[in-house]
């Protein structure tokens, strides 16, 4: 039987975001999904090299970041990229960069990005990517 | 299967999740089951609520058999044969 697939659009660049993709990310490795992530606007922020560690910002409730990190810690939640990492081990995940959004950050070539990154692509690969998709999400 | 034939069972891998919350124990149990035989029974341990229900379907949709499930005090351990 072939692997469903699983295509994710990573617009945000939050750590809130993130932790959450992560977290789906983990479920659709165990189930054996084949993973896209194509990284819009401001996720590309995160995986410009040297900024996956300073990643602080909250999306929502941006006053409740000390309760958010403490419960993090508390349960012993992986870091996003310690997420990502691991449904890379797990099952076929493909990171693409969106082109512009690289640029937008000062990121235009491979080495710019951190190594869990696969390409740097246009978005109609993305949309194709969607059509395909069993389960489409855009965070 | 009952708690006494659950917790006579040969179990082949243990995992001990206790210490993380979701999406942990599966990924554990994810991880785990590649290492073990066709036949061979794993007993993943959680204290995660999630889990209870999300282990046993994930076995079953993976091609596993869900033996059953033995609550302990704080915790709770899963059984399943390798499918």
């Amino acid at each position: 039987m072939e692997n469903k697939k699983l295509c994710m659009a990573l617009f945000s660049g939050s750590i809130d975001k993130l932790t959450g993709a992560g977290v789906i990310l983990s479920g659709a490795a165990a189930d054996d999904m084949d993973i896209d992530i194509y990284v819009l606007l401001m996720g590309a922020r995160a995986f410009i090299k040297g900024n996956e560690k300073k990643i602080t910002e909250l999306s929502e409730y941006p006053e409740l970041k000390d309760e958010f990190f403490a419960s993090l810690d508390k349960l012993k939640v992986s870091t996003w990229v310690d997420f990502f990492k691991m449904a890379k081990e797990l099952t076929n995940v493909k990171i693409h960069i969106c082109s512009l959004a690289g640029k937008m950050w000062g990121g235009e070539k491979m080495e710019d990005f951190i190594d869990l990154t696969d390409d740097i692509c246009g978005i109609g690969e993305y949309i194709t990517s969607a059509q395909e998709a069993d389960v489409h999400l855009f965070i | 299967m009952t708690t006494d034939e659950l917790q006579g069972l040969t179990v082949s891998k243990s995992v001990d999740a206790r210490g993380t919350a979701c999406p942990g124990p599966l990924l554990a149990a994810k991880k785990a089951i590649g290492e073990i035989k066709t036949g061979e029974i794993m007993e993943v341990l959680s204290a995660d609520e999630g889990t209870k229900k999300d282990i046993p379907k994930w076995a079953e949709k993976k091609g596993h058999e869900y033996l059953g499930t033995v609550e302990e005090s704080g915790f709770f351990k899963i059984y399943m044969r390798k499918g």
